[in-house]
C-alpha cells in the first residue's frame, strides 16, 4: 500500500451502501465518457500504466467503479497519480477514451477539495498572470534572444472569470 | 519554399530550457524555416488546467489557436505539453459543438472566434519532413553517441489527436536523429511516460518512474538522452541530478535537446546551441559534440 496521495486505499473490508445510476450517467457525459460502459474488464489499461505498481486502486478498477456508480472513486490515488500519458486509452480494444475521462474525474474531484494542494497554487498563477511560470530573462540576454512577447493579462483574467475558474468549488 | 509559423513557446522553455528556443532557433535559421513570435499568447493550458478545469482549459487554449488564426498564420512549438493542449482543444473543438459554442462565446467579447484553420505541428515533425535537406546540410557525423531518444507522450499519443508517428513503434525523431550519424538504442522504456506530470501531486511517485527509464537506459548502452519537450527534460536535466540505483551507482546520461543534436551536426555554434545551460555534466560526450 503506498501513501503517495488519496483516502480510498483498498476495497477490503469495504461496503458501499448505494450503487448511483446518476453517477455513471455523469460520468458518460464526461468528455471522452460516452463509451465508458462498453469496459469488459480486461485490464489492458492497467497491464500499460507506468503507475500500475505505485497506486493501491489501478485503472480498470477505476472503470468498474464507475460503471458500479460508486462515487468513492473520486478518493482513489489513480485519479491524481495517473500520468496522462495515454497509453490506457490507445490500447483500450474497446475504444474507450480511459485517459479523457480521468481528466473529468480531476475536474469533479477539484470541486470537491479533493485534489493535491499544488493544482491550487498553479490556478492562482493561471488566473494572476496567465501562465505557470515566468521568463528567466537573464539566461534569455546571455543567449541574444529577445524577451517574451507581451500577454495582456486583462484579457485571459475576463476570459476566466466567465468559466468561473476561481469559483470552482461547490460549497463557494 | 520557406516555410512559416508563428511559434509558440509555452511558458517552461523561456522559464527553464532557454537552450531550447536558442537551439530552436539556430536551427530553424539554418533550414531556412521562418519563425514569427506568437504575440500576446498565454500558457497552453497544459493538463495541469485540464485537469482542474475542461471549460477553462479550452478557452485559454483555444484563445492561443484563435490568435494565430486572426492574422492568418499556422502554430508551430517545440513543446509536446503545448503540443498536445493545443492539438486536443483543436480536436475536442472540432468534434464537439456543444464545447465549441461555449468556448467562442467566451471568446467573443475578445474580438476572437476559433475556427480551426490553423494547422498545429511540433518542431520535430517539421524537421521530419525536412530531413532529405538536412542530410544534405550535415557538417559534423555524431559518430559514438548512443541515444536513448525519448519521444514524450503527447507528441504521439493519443495518436488520434496527435497524428504524427506510430504510437507503439515511433521511428520518426530517431531517423532524424540517425541521419547525423548517432545511433538510437533500443531501450526497454522509451516508451513510459517520463512522470514529470507527476511533480504537482507526488514528487516521490515521479521520482521512481524516473529511475526505471535511467535504469533502462543505462541497461541499454546509451551515453546520453534526447528529448523533444521541456517537461520531459525537467525529469532528465533537473531531477535526474545525482539519481542513484539500489546499488548506489550514478545513473545520471547527459540530457541534450533533438535541435542541440541536429544543431551540432548542422555545424552551428555551440554558443546558440547553449550546451551552457544544460545541467547534467555533458563530459562523457564532449569529445563526440566537439564543444
Amino acid at each position: 500500500m503506498t501513501d503517495a496521495w488519496g483516502q480510498f486505499k483498498s476495497f477490503d473490508g469495504k461496503k458501499f451502501k448505494a450503487m448511483d445510476a446518476e453517477f455513471t450517467r455523469g460520468a458518460s457525459n464526461l468528455i471522452g465518457g460516452k463509451d465508458l460502459t462498453a469496459c469488459f474488464q480486461c485490464a489492458k489499461c492497467s497491464a500499460g500504466c507506468p503507475v500500475s505498481d505505485k497506486v493501491n486502486i489501478q485503472i480498470h478498477e477505476v472503470m468498474r467503479m464507475l460503471l458500479f456508480g460508486l462515487k468513492e472513486v473520486l478518493e482513489t490515488d489513480m485519479v491524481w497519480l495517473c500520468t496522462t500519458c495515454y497509453t490506457c486509452q490507445e490500447r483500450c480494444p474497446q475504444g474507450i477514451e480511459i485517459t479523457d475521462i480521468l481528466f473529468g474525474l480531476k475536474n469533479m474531484a477539484f470541486k470537491k477539495r479533493i485534489a493535491p494542494p499544488g493544482y491550487s497554487g498553479a490556478r492562482q498563477s493561471l488566473y494572476d498572470k496567465g501562465r505557470l511560470y515566468e521568463p528567466t530573462d537573464w539566461e534569455r540576454d546571455d543567449l541574444g534572444l529577445d524577451p517574451v512577447p507581451v500577454l495582456n493579462i486583462e484579457d485571459t483574467k475576463r476570459m476566466l472569470k466567465k468559466t468561473g475558474l476561481m469559483k470552482l468549488e461547490e460549497d463557494v | 519554399m520557406t516555410q512559416s509559423y508563428e511559434v509558440f513557446l509555452g511558458c517552461a522553455i523561456p522559464s527553464r530550457f532557454n537552450n531550447y528556443e536558442s537551439s530552436m532557433r539556430a536551427v530553424a535559421k539554418n533550414l531556412d524555416i521562418e519563425l514569427i513570435d506568437f504575440e500576446g499568447a498565454s500558457c497552453c493550458g497544459t493538463v495541469v488546467l485540464k485537469s482542474i478545469d475542461e471549460n477553462s482549459w479550452l478557452s485559454m487554449s483555444g484563445r492561443n489557436i484563435a490568435l494565430a488564426e486572426q492574422r492568418g498564420h499556422d502554430i508551430v512549438t517545440p513543446c509536446n505539453g503545448c503540443f498536445g493542449s493545443l492539438k486536443d482543444t483543436s480536436h475536442v473543438l472540432h468534434n464537439n459543438a456543444a464545447c465549441r459554442k461555449k468556448v467562442n462565446a467566451v471568446l467573443k467579447p475578445l474580438g476572437l472566434e476559433y475556427t480551426g484553420k490553423a494547422t498545429i505541428r511540433h518542431f520535430v515533425e517539421v524537421l521530419y519532413d525536412m530531413r532529405g535537406e538536412i542530410e544534405e546540410k550535415i557538417v559534423r557525423r555524431l559518430d559514438g553517441l548512443r541515444v536513448a531518444f525519448h519521444p514524450g507522450c503527447h507528441l504521439i499519443r493519443p495518436s488520434s489527436v496527435a497524428g504524427f508517428d506510430d504510437p507503439e513503434l515511433p521511428r520518426k525523431v530517431d531517423e532524424l536523429i540517425e541521419i547525423t550519424g548517432a545511433k538510437c538504442v533500443h531501450w526497454d522504456m522509451k516508451l513510459r511516460c517520463c512522470g514529470s506530470p507527476l511533480l504537482i501531486a507526488s514528487e516521490s511517485v515521479a521520482l521512481k518512474i524516473l529511475k526505471e527509464k535511467m535504469i533502462s537506459a543505462n541497461g541499454a548502452g546509451a551515453n546520453c538522452v534526447v528529448t523533444n519537450c521541456p517537461a520531459c527534460q525537467t525529469q532528465f536535466d533537473i531531477q535526474q541530478i545525482g539519481l542513484k540505483d539500489e546499488a548506489g551507482n550514478s545513473l545520471e546520461l547527459p540530457a541534450l535537446f533533438v535541435t542541440q543534436v541536429l544543431g551540432t551536426a548542422l555545424g552551428i555554434d555551440a554558443e546558440p546551441l547553449g550546451f551552457e545551460l544544460n545541467r547534467v555534466s555533458l563530459n562523457p560526450i564532449r569529445d563526440i559534440l566537439g564543444i
